[in-house]
């Protein structure tokens, strides 16, 4: 029997190899080098790997790749300009990440040297998310995404809260998970195939058993996305891992899972848009309900922010139950991840500077009098406040201006409502952290180093860029949204 | 309108220097306020609709902190609060309604939509976007029922009021209404929408303005109701209502300015603005007096003012409608409104200007100075002025005319006097000033009762009273939430995730009804039967034990029912595979639980029955997915290579084993490397934890 060895083109996937490999280093080095050394170096050699993976993926823009094709089958990997856009947000999270934590992790006395090799590797996970064109491959990559994280929200080692946090993670991601693969397994017993044309092709004639794989897949991504009711787990675990983490967390593995979803669930399962179209838009809606009610409760700014980060999945969700009526559906749920990158990576560098040890400093009591002691983070803070909110004009304006319309578009006017209701209570204790900076007196000290403060200033510009020319960047998620679709379309 | 917001804006900067004199904080006031006009500017010049949605909500921001100006009180920070979050809702509404709008017309210009009334009044889309852009406009502009949070905004600095709640801001949605007039308007929903709402809310904000107390209140009153007028008069919409509408957002811009600026005198010299301690205040603030007396005559409407126009203009328009019902309704409605206005003006000057001084009444500290009384003063000599030369070409020509022809979307002629012979307006007009002076006359032996029957109302009725319970509702619901649903527990959490994945995949089978019956060779013999039996004991144990010693031995007993289920059927590899996972599993528990205490506690019994019910949905959601995997026949392509090419391709008789070190050799390879890896570093854990409990021991040892 002869061998065959599936087309491979590295050059495809040379930025997840890139991101990997620089954590397969990072792991290597600690053989060779002192640890001390390797903890100095590791964040250098974390920004190189990353804006060398950036510089890749820039160049691949508007090409379309594939590889890894089994013969007979369509290809595993699929790189256009959707999984090219995605893979710019990974990396720029991953990118924002790093600065942030280069001080924060000794400051706290967290400076282990595994830190960014996980998060590396986690990253390689998401970027496939993106990529993935097999829904073996969508499992993978989501496996590769959590089990670094799983352990990253134990970093900080034997603080109960964090272990507390890691083991419920572990626990319910592992269980979600399962009624993950399952749906794939059933989907695969409905369309004969786990490759995503050859089940586009066959999920119209799946019956029930396919409706019941595209229910229970629902779920797992749900659980990732942290959407109503699987999100539970959201609020603990932000809490409980170290804030760095919170930050990777909230947006790397969130716009992962939203990644395959989207791939999956608006390509693969467009035919079956009837019937799943409404079951998100209720778990859409019950998502927004939930993150911004509770989310006005609740003392501490990393729950805060957690709930802020459910109720934000919850307007992605929306664009993602609007994609298959509407032609802006796929890009208006891309532009929102990427204001949400900036603004929520912003808003946690700020929480990160407040936070005097671990674990204190984070209630939201403590920003108390912030703008008296720091005018310009506080003013940043109030901005990215405003944006989360989506007030103009700022990036999380257009992310939900884009949103609602292609919402309205599609004709899910009360999902419209609901989410411009919530925006309303949302505003509620956004603004109150901005009202607390400014119109009240208190102390503590803020943590600002240069490479936080740079990532602040990027995060600023960023959101305000989104916020006065969404066109032009809104161009460039529709050109990512197009081809997405239409290549697998026709593959 | 511009005219407007930079007239009265400037007036608004030297009076605040004179109101604000002294406080560290006026250097913020001044950005803040250069902040608002900046956007209302924007609102009123932009042909963009997102532009203008992007001003308004600025103008709501900034409003929110100029209202909460004085943060230091909890009073201003409610009432901050309560303006932004009904502005801002309404604002959010009427971006939704601009998409449609937009969607509707095939543009986001207004210059463009302008020409696109057939194609947006005869959309689909039409009413639900007339609806969410009336609910921006309406909480905007005050209207009823959510006229509540203006009187409240009055916590403002009084000159934010004078110019924000007043003269400008309020405005906004009055002026996108009137400029989406030509697009939206000429409707039948567009009429009974304005026109209901506007009635009330004009009746209403006049019947609560006098008899407050509070000065500020008693404008704010006031200023609700002309709002009022102004959305009735635009939902009449023909060409003497828009006429009328657009000379009285002049009129009152220029009174409610000018009366919010003396308010603001008499409060900051004498340091209250109750009316009832106030008195006499003629002789010590002439300048102020004369000012407020103008602005007074105008709300009242006393001829030659600017405000008797305007009302003669208001009773024509509402004179105008075709049907008598509705000619003897509006009118009735602007003639209720306007006694009002009368009682109010007449509360605002006479007691506090010319009444006799008492002992509890407050007098000033210090003759108001230039700034303070150069505003109203002003403003009320421009009342007079435009007033008298109503009919000369700069008033009707340049100012109101294109005003109202935009608005009213063809061209049109303006004609402005103060004498028009003997009309039913003037005995209006007449009929007006008399009732209103009866009102006032009245109004300190009313107010007792009014008030009265207004405490034991509002708190039940009053949209506030609404909003509040809404706002409390809110906070109670988070609270039921955190500490219902997210209460730290993972079974509760897993239970959440399985019920409604339950839910999911029981509506997904019952949507795709292709599940069948088992076919006749499924009918289990007596072997299953029993088996079943034992299963179902088993699961009876597991739930009913006491230690959890006995629970795993029963969930035991079920895996190894199930292998000889599996047995039955000829599968003895699968039923291999699951006798060593069983036994592995139960010695797996065994071990970690031998470190576990006892139960303490057993659940309750509606506890337990929750999870029988969830367990009994999953069990049926398995079943379903099973039946429903049995409909669809089997592929046997997979199947057929293996057992054809097995021996040919791979010498082997056994297929799995053939499969798992061949055809899938790599693969089996690949899972033994990983294993063995995994194997490497439990035992490295283990052995370090093992160094760590030795070196524990040293430390302790050394310790002692």
């Amino acid at each position: 029997m002869e061998f065959v060895t599936p087309t491979i083109n590295i050059l495809i996937v040379l930025p997840v190899l890139l991101v990997a490999g620089g954590g397969a280093l990072l792991m290597l080095l600690e053989l060779f080098m002192a640890e001390e050394r390797v903890k100095q170096w590791a964040p250098t050699l974390a920004i190189i790997v990353l804006a060398l993976a950036f510089l890749q993926t820039i160049g691949l823009w508007g090409q379309t790749h594939t590889t890894f094709t089994p013969e007979g089958s369509s290809p595993m990997v699929i790189l256009d300009n959707f999984a090219t856009f995605l893979n710019v947000i990974f990396l720029l999270t991953g990118f924002f990440t790093v600065l942030i934590s280069v001080n924060y992790l000794p400051r706290v006395g967290l400076n282990r040297s595994e830190y960014y090799m996980l998060m590396l590797f986690s990253l390689s996970g998401m970027m496939l998310m993106g990529m993935a064109n097999d829904l073996i491959l969508v499992f993978l990559a989501l496996e590769v995404l959590s089990i670094p994280l799983y352990i990253l929200a134990g970093l900080s080692r034997p603080r109960p809260e964090s272990e507390e946090s890691a083991m419920k993670y572990f626990f319910l991601g592992a269980f979600s998970s399962a009624i993950f693969v399952f749906g794939i397994a059933l989907t695969y017993g409905a369309t004969g195939s786990t490759a995503l044309p050859a089940v586009l092709a066959g999920v119209s004639n799946g019956g029930a058993l396919a409706l019941a794989g595209v229910a229970m897949m629902l779920v797992g991504f749900g659980f990732k996305v942290a959407a109503a009711p699987f999100h539970m787990w959201t609020p603990d675990v932000y809490e409980g891992a170290p804030t760095v983490v919170t930050a990777f967390m909230s947006v790397g593995a969130k716009v992962g899972g939203f990644a395959a979803m989207l791939r999956v669930f608006v390509s693969a399962f467009g035919s079956l848009g009837q019937t799943w179209v409404p079951a998100v838009a209720v778990i859409a809606a019950i998502t927004l309900i939930i993150g911004n009610v509770v989310a006005i409760v609740q003392p501490n700014i990393k729950r805060m922010l957690a709930y802020s980060s459910i109720a934000h999945a919850g307007y992605i969700l929306m664009a993602v139950a609007a994609s298959v009526n509407s032609p802006d559906g796929v890009s208006a749920a891309l532009f929102y991840m990427f204001a949400y990158l900036f603004t929520n990576l912003g808003a946690f560098a700020i929480a990160i500077a407040a936070e005097r040890k671990l674990g204190e400093g984070v209630m939201l009591d403590d920003y108390k009098g912030l703008a008296k002691r720091s005018p310009l983070l506080a003013l940043a803070m109030a901005y990215f406040m405003l944006s989360l909110t989506g007030i103009p004009p700022t990036g999380g304006f257009s992310g939900k201006f884009f949103v609602f319309r292609a919402t309205l578009e599609a004709g899910l006017v009360w999902l419209a409502v609901v989410g411009v209701i919530t925006s309303v209570v949302s505003g509620y204790y956004y603004l109150r952290v901005v009202y607390l900076m400014y119109m009240y007196d208190g102390e503590g000290e803020l943590h600002t180093k240069p490479a936080l403060l740079t990532a602040v200033a990027l995060t600023v510009l960023a959101t305000l860029v989104l916020g006065l020319l969404p066109g032009a960047w809104y161009e460039i998620t529709k050109q990512a949204a197009l081809q997405g679709l239409q290549v697998l379309a026709g593959g | 309108m511009v005219l407007i917001i930079s007239g009265i804006g400037t007036l608004i900067f030297i009076y605040a220097g004179g109101y604000l004199q002294g406080d560290p904080r006026i250097g913020r006031f001044y950005v803040m306020i250069l902040i608002f006009m900046a956007a209302m500017l924007g609102v009123v010049l932009a042909d963009s609709l997102l532009l203008l949605f992007v001003f308004w909500e600025l103008t709501s921001i900034s409003s929110f902190l100029l209202i909460g100006f004085n943060h230091e009180s909890e009073q201003s920070r409610r009432s901050a609060q309560q303006a932004l979050l009904v502005t801002g809702s309404g604002g959010l509404a009427l971006l939704a309604g601009l998409i449609l709008l937009a969607t509707a017309g095939g543009s986001w210009q207004i210059s463009v939509l302008l020409h696109q009334q057939t194609a947006v009044t005869t959309s689909p889309l039409y009413l639900p976007a007339l609806i969410l852009i009336l609910l921006g406009a309406f909480t905007k502009s005050a209207q009823f029922p959510f006229h509540f949070w203006l009187p409240n905004a009055m916590a403002a600095p009084t000159p934010v009021s004078a110019y924000l709640h007043s003269a400008t801001m309020v405005k906004a949605g009055v002026y996108l209404l009137a400029r989406l007039h030509p697009v939206l308007g000429g409707t039948g929903e567009w009429f009974y929408g304005l026109v209901i709402v506007g009635g009330i809310t004009a009746v209403l904000g006049g019947y609560l303005s006098w008899w407050q107390t509070d000065l500020k209140r008693i404008m704010a009153y006031s200023t609700v109701s002309a709002l009022g007028v102004l959305v009735l008069l635009l939902g009449i919409g023909t060409k003497i209502a828009v006429e009328a509408a657009m000379l009285f957002l002049l009129v009152h811009s220029l009174y409610k300015g000018g009366l919010f600026m003396a308010a603001g005198a008499i409060d900051h010299e004498t340091g209250t603005r109750n009316v009832r301690r106030l008195a006499g205040l003629a002789r010590q603030m002439p300048f102020v007096f004369v000012g407020i007396t103008l602005a007074s005559l105008s709300m009242a409407g006393i001829p030659p003012l600017l405000g008797f126009i305007g009302k003669e203009l208001i009773y024509e328009a509402t004179l105008e409608p075709e049907t008598a019902v509705w000619q003897l309704l509006l009118t009735a409605l602007a003639l209720l409104t306007n006694i009002f206005l009368v009682a109010a003006s007449g509360v605002i000057v006479i007691k506090p200007f010319l009444g006799q001084p008492n002992e509890d009444t407050v007098q000033p500290h210090h003759p108001a100075g230039l700034s303070l009384w150069l505003g109203p003063l002003l403003l009320g000599l421009l009342s007079l002025g435009l007033g008298l030369f109503s009919n000369s070409t700069l008033v009707a020509k340049w100012l109101l005319q294109p005003a109202a022809t935009a608005v009213y979307g063809h061209d049109l002629v303006l004609k402005l006097g103060l004498w028009h012979g003997l009309t039913p307006m003037l005995l209006l007009s007449g009929v007006t000033i008399a009732a209103g002076a009866g009102v006032w006359w009245l109004h300190e032996r009313w107010r007792q009762g009014v008030m009265a029957v207004d405490a034991a109302l509002a708190p039940r009725l009053g949209p506030e009273a609404l909003y509040d319970r809404g706002f409390d509702g809110l906070l109670r619901l988070a609270d039921w939430l955190t500490v219902r649903v997210q209460d730290g527990f993972l079974r509760h959490y897993l239970l959440w995730i399985v019920g409604t994945t339950v839910v999911l995949v029981g509506t997904a089978l019952l949507r795709g009804k292709t599940a069948v019956m088992p076919s006749q060779d499924l009918i289990p013999g007596p072997n299953e039967i029993l088996l079943t039996l034992v299963i179902l004991g088993a699961a009876w144990m597991v739930v009913q034990a006491d230690s959890r010693l006995a629970a795993v031995a029963g969930l035991g007993v079920i895996g190894y029912s199930m292998a000889l289920i599996f047995i039955l059927y000829g599968a003895p590899d699968l039923a291999m595979t699951q006798f060593s996972v069983e036994t592995l599993t139960v010695i797996l528990f065994v071990l970690v639980l031998y470190k576990l205490p006892t139960f303490e506690t057993k659940d309750s019994t509606p506890t337990r029955l929750r999870n029988v019910v969830v367990s009994l949905l999953v069990g049926a959601m398995m079943t379903g997915l099973v039946l429903a995997a049995n409909a669809i026949p089997a592929s046997t392509h997979v199947t057929d290579f293996y057992s054809e090419n097995s021996y040919v391709l791979a010498k082997g008789h056994n297929i799995v084993n053939v499969i798992l070190v061949d055809f899938r050799g790599l693969d089996t390879m690949v899972e033994i490397t990983v294993l063995s890896v995994a194997a490497v570093g439990v035992y490295a854990l283990i052995h370090t934890r093992k160094q760590q409990q030795e070196t524990a021991v040293e430390e302790r040892r050394s310790e002692s």
